[in-house]
């Protein structure tokens, strides 16, 4: 099943950014940028530069939510990657097409309000970018925030060690007969 | 404080037990092309398919029932979030609107959603019923002529008034709507010997929430039916006009297809995948669809979210997840006029609770460690009513997944800011000490007038807008009116001999209360009818 980026259904994005993204699919294969070499070491979907790309942006997404209770932006990452196992591959085609997108300068500018990749900014313009992207009026900014914020908190807070840093004692034990 | 970690659960599982005999075939180890032959081929598990198997099957025919969705019952349910989105909801719990306006939670398992639903079982309202004969032509289904199959079916899956006190989140909307005078119910639940603890949305873990999955499919495969699971129902098989089975993919533990082809052949094909799939899966075979129908008027309820922080706890991960309601406003300005709202509270468990919740970092933070203080209202928007609310179109993904396009409206989202307002009303009269309606730009509120100057302030747009869906409904409109109807009521379809759709798909708008005992009821009359004229 085809789980990467191909011209045509990137083409397809929604209509909210199709203009944008056409343009950005150009730039990509042009950059190389779209190439799907699989996924990176220790994870199941995310490729390595989604890793790269992600990675800091979980870190400042989740923050506390990590350092409270001992973890790292990866162990963010990762389970943002185990979140991804129970979609459909057209699930996780789309996403990987804004992050294709999101490789490109530009298109970062456009959808998040800064040029620099999220690895080389600091905690501390990380944190005005999330605001200031958070506040966007442009429809794209809106989707992509939405759709990769989201489920960052909801493939952390499904992890029992999460779950219970927020005051939730637990499931009842089950007993198999 | 609430804790029931130490709480032990050890109840017989009826799908692990050899000796029942049933006919269950793991679609994971089919890795050869076979056919298989029945009278009835059903596309589907859950509340539609479920029924008409039982029905069907009771009758003499012989059944078939393929499944997208893994087998999994009560040993596999561990009470965590985790498992319960990846195994059983579609799209792992990821699936969205296409441009992420709204979260889509929908079942894809053996019993579908009826596994992971909250277990709130409402007939149909009469002003909905007759809507649908008025604009629709919808022929047989008044208030009175459903009636004895509402009554059948609440009978078979136990539904009857929550007899427990609420839980403190549901014991909010009854305190709330008392201060106001506002009406509010308590809900029927289709469980038996519930032990109020609340992890219905991860799989019942003690069997008591009735679903198709301890009820009417045990029921079928008793009465010889055959079950096939992680089994995709990939393409009618048609020839000339008439139906005459389906191509089945066979689905490994990835969810991509084994390679080998299984056909079933049968004279009779009921779609039952529900919303989004059963359009889909006629889309994908070409079904004849002359005015271009299909898919189109899908309708999701979209549903607004307002989180209260209390003094004192609320625990709203444990208890019966919804057992009191108000209709207040769900016809408030008739049945087609401003949206209409039916008002709830929702059961929050902390991945849940984080992807609803929003924002980043800090802030984010200091709210999901109140959870435990948070009681979380919601308000179900009835769609597809108004002239301006249409609802959402299916489409096809390259692969052939489907995908619904659903705008989100003026519509829409003036009635998302009206319910915000109720809701914030509501909880403050409750007692909350902050309330918040689930809007990117919008923080807590320390008072009602304070809310209400707030939310004057807040651009109502989409995707800022928090909206979420459990339910979906429509794509495959019901009605004798060619126009607007590609099924009739009694749940054959007009353009193709032999195929029935019996799920919530035909319903030809919202229902304006949640969806299952309607799904239930209208199965159990096609199905029977259905059953009346093959063995006729």
């Amino acid at each position: 099943m085809d789980q990467g980026i191909n011209r045509r259904s990137f083409l397809k994005l929604s209509a909210a950014g199709s203009a944008v993204l056409a343009t950005g699919s150009g730039l990509a294969l042009l950059t190389g940028c779209s190439s799907n070499d699989g996924p990176a070491t220790g994870y199941k979907h995310f490729r390595q530069q989604d890793v790269d790309l992600l990675t800091p942006l979980v870190g400042a997404v989740l923050g506390p939510a990590l350092t409270d209770v001992g973890a790292t932006a990866e162990d963010g990452m990762k389970a943002f990657d185990d979140l991804l196992e129970g979609g459909m591959p057209g699930t996780r085609a789309a996403l990987f097409q804004v992050l294709d997108l999101m490789q490109l300068g530009a298109a970062r500018w456009y959808i998040t309000g800064t040029w620099a990749s999220f690895a080389d900014q600091s905690e501390q313009e990380i944190k005005q970018t999330l605001t200031e992207w958070s506040a966007s009026e442009r429809s794209l900014s809106r989707m992509a925030f939405k759709g990769l914020t989201q489920p960052i908190h909801m493939a952390w807070y499904v992890k029992p060690v999460a779950a219970r840093s927020t005051g939730y004692p637990g499931p009842p034990q089950k007993i198999i007969a | 404080m609430q804790d029931l970690s130490t709480l032990t659960i050890n109840v017989k599982d009826p799908w692990k037990n050899p000796a029942n005999g049933w006919d269950v075939i793991d679609g994971r180890t089919i890795t050869d092309n076979r056919t298989l032959e029945a009278d009835v081929i059903i596309v589907g598990t859950g509340a539609g398919g479920g029924v008409s198997a039982e029905i069907l099957s009771q009758r003499g025919l012989k059944v078939i029932l393929v499944e997208a969705g893994k087998l999994k019952s009560s040993d596999d349910f561990k009470l965590d979030e985790s498992q319960a989105y990846r195994d059983l909801y579609q799209e792992g719990a990821l699936r969205a609107t296409k441009d992420a306006g709204m979260t889509v939670l929908q079942g894809r398992t053996v019993g579908g959603t009826t596994v992971v639903n909250w277990t709130s079982s409402f007939r149909t309202p009469q002003k909905t019923l007759q809507y649908w004969h008025d604009e629709f032509g919808v022929q047989g289904l008044s208030q009175a002529q459903m009636a004895p199959w509402f009554q059948q079916m609440e009978n078979r899956l136990n539904i009857e008034k929550w007899a427990m006190p609420p839980n403190a989140n549901n014991d909010i909307l009854k305190r709330g709507c008392d201060e106001k005078g506002w009406h509010s119910a308590i809900i029927p639940r289709n469980v038996s010997g519930c032990w109020n603890i609340g992890y219905c949305g991860m799989g019942c873990p003690t069997n008591a929430k009735q679903s198709m999955l301890v009820t009417t499919l045990p029921s079928a495969l008793d009465h010889g039916s055959t079950l096939i699971y992680s089994a995709q129902a990939d393409t009618l098989i048609i020839e000339g006009d008439s139906v005459t089975g389906v191509r089945v993919r066979p689905l490994n533990d990835d969810k991509v297809p084994t390679g080998a082809t299984v056909t079933l052949k049968g004279k009779t094909v009921i779609a039952a995948g529900g919303g989004i799939q059963s359009p889909a899966l006629l889309m994908r075979s070409d079904a004849p669809d002359p005015n271009g129908l299909v898919g189109k008027r899908t309708f999701l309820h979209p549903t607004t979210f307002v989180f209260g922080i209390y003094d004192k706890e609320i625990a709203p991960y444990y208890g019966a997840p919804q057992s009191m309601y108000s209709d207040e406003f769900t016809f408030k300005h008739g049945v087609n006029g401003p949206a209409g709202y039916k008002m709830e509270m929702m059961p929050m468990h902390p991945g849940l609770s984080g992807a609803l919740m929003g924002d980043f970092g800090e802030r984010a933070r200091e709210e999901i460690e109140r959870l435990p203080n948070i009681a979380t209202a919601i308000a179900l928007i009835r769609d597809g009513f108004h002239e301006d609310n249409q609802g959402g179109t299916v489409e096809l993904r390259d692969n052939g997944e489907p995908l619904l396009d659903y705008p989100v409206n003026d519509y829409l989202l003036e009635g998302a800011k009206r319910s915000h307002l109720t809701m914030l009303e509501m909880q403050f009269a409750a007692g909350a000490r902050e309330v918040r309606p689930s809007h990117t730009h919008a923080s807590y509120y320390k008072s009602w007038k304070a809310a209400r100057e707030g939310v004057a302030q807040l651009d109502y747009a989409p995707v800022i807008t928090g909206l979420g869906s459990a339910h979906v409904m429509g794509g495959l409109t019901m009605g004798a009116d060619e126009s607007r109807c590609t099924v009739n009521s009694d749940g054959s379809y007009k353009h193709l001999n032999g195929l029935y759709i019996i799920d919530g798909s035909v319903f030809p708008t919202s229902i304006g209360a949640n969806p299952q005992l309607s799904i239930y009821g209208l199965s159990a009359r096609n199905a029977s009818a259905l059953a009346d004229k093959l063995k006729g």
